[in-house]
């Protein structure tokens, strides 16, 4: 496996995200990382609290409509976190921290999955799912932040 | 940009300052708190801004605007975490042009939902509650929208514009 992240991390693909002196390498990069972190997180977060039980005046059906915002947020964040693992794979995948990260990115979109297919099936007993899903993204969240430095 | 390099080096000097950066875990925390944060805020304000913009009309205008007590939780965990920030490296954002862009966009986010709530939200609310919203309301979603971005966008490359970090 190490010989495999280092293939990766001496990739061209990978110098240019690492080493390249343009704005649109590197910074643009963990930028749009951010952005996809904002719109992933915070549809989730609409989601949950309404599931919750604040706002009841939204429809719970129309709550299906935020899920292809979120999904589109990850795509963003799916593509930039491959590109931002590749440019360091051998100190990323030694780190605990990033197992942690992308177990509770994995759990968490099961969590969403689950939440939008109840919600089709008009099962409105979701509150258990919308703690999951807030701690879970919290948790993805500080297990990001540490890799930069654990 | 006004010069803020006396005030700077004195904030920095501050045992505050002092404590903040001594700490090995006050930064990382806060840089957590500060991304769920502007989750909070961004996912809400967003959801609120597009409904203003005229899409998702199932919900009415009112029902969209209610989780935004949440949404100003959100922003005053950021604003808090942000002094933390600006209290540890303070000579860092005050002379990075990108951290000024920054606080202009947070200016123009916090003018355009003051212009809303008192100047447009009553006209807005006395509307069909399911039906599209008046172009300014458009307007206002749209620079909502634009200028929280921006935010974000500044906050994150202002350590890749200019000096700092």
């Amino acid at each position: 496996m190490t010989d495999l992240f280092t293939s990766i991390e001496g990739s061209t693909l990978a110098a240019w995200v690492r080493e390249s002196p343009s704005i649109w390498a590197y910074a643009t990069i963990l930028t749009l990382h951010t952005v996809g972190l904002a719109i992933v997180v915070g549809a989730n977060v609409v989601v949950d609290l309404r599931l919750l039980g604040w706002a009841t005046a939204i429809p719970l059906t129309a709550l299906r409509a935020v899920f292809p915002i979120m999904w589109a947020g990850f795509a963003i964040n799916f593509a930039t976190g491959v590109l931002l693992f590749m440019a360091d794979a051998t100190t990323k995948s030694v780190q605990i921290v990033f197992y942690v990260k992308l177990t509770c990115i994995t759990l968490a979109l099961i969590v969403a999955r689950t939440i939008l297919k109840r919600l089709r099936q008009q099962d409105d007993r979701l509150r258990a799912f919308a703690i999951a899903s807030l701690f879970l993204w919290a948790g993805a969240i500080v297990a990001g932040r540490l890799m930069a430095y654990l | 940009m006004p010069d803020l390099i006396p005030f700077a080096q004195w904030l920095r000097a501050t045992p505050a300052s002092e404590w903040i950066n001594s700490s090995t875990w006050v930064w990382p925390l806060c840089e957590s708190l500060h991304f769920m944060g502007l989750s909070v805020l961004i996912g809400i304000t967003g959801f609120f801004d597009l409904r203003l913009m005229g899409f998702f009309r199932r919900v009415s205008v009112e029902a969209a605007r209610a989780l935004m007590p949440f949404a100003l939780v959100g922003f005053a965990v950021n604003v808090a975490t942000g002094l933390v920030f600006l209290t540890g490296l303070p000579e860092q954002y005050v002379s990075n042009r990108v951290w000024w862009f920054k606080v202009a966009f947070l200016a123009l986010a916090g003018l355009n939902a003051g212009f809303y709530e008192t100047r447009l939200s009553a006209k807005v609310l006395a509307l069909d509650p399911h039906g599209d919203t008046p172009r300014a309301a458009k307007l206002v979603g749209f620079v909502s929208l634009v200028s929280w971005f921006a935010v974000l966008y500044c906050g994150r490359m202002l350590a890749f514009i200019g000096d700092a970090f």
